[in-house]
């Protein structure tokens, strides 16, 4: 094979353009951010604790509905969480630091899944290590925008994974423990799908939540990255359950032909995106 | 002060409320359209108290309003119910003159409502996009067309279909017409686009296109529309044409997500493809 520098070169500043092009709307957010915070005087200490109030019932209530924080026996961390969310810092600032601690839970648990030895080792579907790998930096990228803008904010970053689905996660990875390759992937995929979309759902409702008009656009950059893991990981859920995972493959045409017709539906299942299963938003909110 | 900026409630009692969602219910069992009505009525339930555009918004308006976009996506799909793509671009043509760029979004449509007949246009170009493509498929004229791809073609413009009819419930609901036409600007590129297809790949090409535009045109009016309501409405509907471009890109044998033309996954959506 032989490689024209030129045209290399050219794809790579082309690409360079386009990545600096898509982050563009983060860095204008960041920017915004602090031109607000300087702007924006104390914050309103009354709003923030109505803020949290509001949030801890949509907590509680979230309890009842989650199909994750259900499987915890969740209301024994409400206490625990209602001392750790933070009532003194402003809305935009909780609502990011939840985003971050799911990030961080996200990537926690893609680092996890990578070790085992259907996911990232030598036997595992290699469109599917990608995805893990590729999916799990681009969860890095997401906390470290989130933690920028609370920095931009004054207020603190979110280092921690979210407190209320951490048991969740811890669970369902111990009960892989034994499993057969084909049962443990499911089990990987399908843990994984249940947190990016609570990741997306969360996103799209924090958009109406945020005062800020960049961290609505910043939320607006990232909800639908997240929406794709979940078409993603329903399409391969999908095969997986049919027993055809050799059909996990990026080889086409070949492999698109052989695709069953619900292939090309189920990635997409509502036409509006819902938020059922958003997180409350002081959820991951640091004291 | 702007009428746009009134603030406006629901004018009626829990009890008209709780009948109007029955009455919802019911309309959505006769139509079968659960996705349009859902969302539709989530809409709605946001913007109780919530700013709105022009003037007080009632359920029933609403669903007046959708069933009247509904029928107005349907006669567009008349319109764009061609035997072959290159009819289709013709087709097209028709509706450019109809919808000048100069002149859209029509007089009167400020603000947010300017917004919604931008999203509407988009919609309605992708509703027509897909049925082309479907009808020139079903024609022969792009080769075998694996079940996969025509199942996502069926679905994605369903819920294009719904997505119009939404946005038009909007304008509907605050005293507008609904948009029926394609988006002046990008017919053009599209009938451009469409002279060029004769197989599948680049029916997905030219469908990669119209997603990207339209993720990106509600990725960027999230931030920027007023009423919480309308920012609800767009950022329920990015992430699923995100979900089009990431099922595309898997059909079409590439990483399954948004990247840059070498093929680099990225991590944060970008605008560049707005309208």
């Amino acid at each position: 094979m032989t490689v024209d520098p030129r045209a290399l070169a050219e794809l790579l500043e082309e690409s360079q353009d386009l990545q600096a092009d898509a982050v563009r709307p983060t860095h204008a957010a960041l920017d915004e951010l602090v031109e607000l915070r300087h702007s924006s005087g104390a914050d309103d200490v009354a709003a923030n604790h109505a803020f949290h109030e509001e949030h801890q019932r949509g907590l509680r209530a979230s309890f009842t509905g989650a199909t994750l924080l259900g499987a915890a026996g969740g209301m024994a961390l409400v206490g625990v969480l209602a001392s750790a969310a933070g009532a003194s810092s402003s809305k935009d600032i909780q609502v990011l630091q939840t985003a971050a601690s799911i990030e961080n839970l996200a990537v926690a648990t893609y680092k996890t899944a990578l070790t085992l030895p259907y996911i990232g080792g030598a036997t595992a579907n290699g469109v599917v290590t990608k995805f893990a790998t590729v999916t799990m930096g681009q969860h890095v990228q997401h906390a470290d925008a989130f933690n920028s803008a609370i920095t931009s904010l004054g207020g603190k970053t979110q280092a921690k994974p979210d407190p209320a689905f951490v048991p969740v996660v811890n669970k369902a990875v111990n009960g892989l423990a034994g499993v057969t390759a084909a049962a443990g992937a499911l089990g990987v995929v399908g843990l994984a799908l249940e947190l990016e979309n609570i990741a997306a759902e969360t996103y799209v409702k924090d958009t109406t939540l945020v005062s800020s008009t960049s961290n609505k656009a910043l939320f607006a950059s990232i909800m639908g990255i997240e929406a794709q893991h979940v078409a993603v990981l329903l399409a391969v859920q999908a095969l997986l359950k049919a027993g055809a995972p050799q059909l996990i493959s990026l080889t086409e045409p070949a492999t698109v032909e052989a695709l069953p017709t619900v292939a090309g539906s189920v990635g997409f299942p509502n036409a509006f995106y819902q938020t059922s299963s958003a997180a409350p938003a002081n959820q991951g909110a640091v004291k | 002060m702007s009428t746009r900026n009134r603030k406006t409630t629901f004018a009626g009692t829990e009890g008209e409320l709780n009948a109007m969602t029955q009455e919802l219910d019911e309309f959505h069992h006769d139509t079968g359209m659960s996705s349009l009505w859902a969302g539709v009525s989530n809409m709605i339930d946001g913007m109780r108290g919530a700013e709105v555009a022009t003037r007080p918004t009632s359920r029933r308006t609403f669903l007046m309003g959708a069933g009247a976009a509904v029928a107005g996506g349907a006669t567009l799909l008349a319109v764009g119910s061609t035997p072959g793509l290159a009819a289709a671009a013709t087709r097209a043509e028709s509706r450019l003159h109809r919808a000048d760029a100069a002149a859209f979004p029509p007089a009167g449509y400020k603000g947010d409502l300017a917004v919604a007949a931008v999203a509407a246009s988009l919609e309605n170009l992708a509703v027509y996009a897909y049925n082309a493509g479907l009808t020139a498929a079903t024609a022969g004229k792009l080769g075998t067309v694996p079940a996969a791809v025509a199942t996502f073609a069926t679905t994605a413009k369903s819920q294009h279909t719904q997505h119009a009819a939404a946005w038009n419930a909007v304008l509907k609901s605050n005293g507008k017409r609904a948009i029926t036409e394609t988006n002046p600007t990008l017919t053009p590129t599209i009938q451009a686009a469409f002279a060029k297809v004769t197989d599948v790949t680049g029916l997905a090409q030219l469908a990669l296109m119209l997603e990207m535009a339209a993720a990106a045109t509600y990725q960027a009016e999230t931030s920027q529309l007023k009423s919480k309501a309308a920012i609800g409405l767009s950022a329920s509907i990015e992430p699923v044409e995100m979900q089009h471009i990431a099922i595309l890109y898997y059909v079409m044998g590439m990483y399954p997500g948004s990247q840059t033309t070498a093929g680099s996954p990225i991590a944060f959506s970008s605008t560049s493809a707005a309208a």
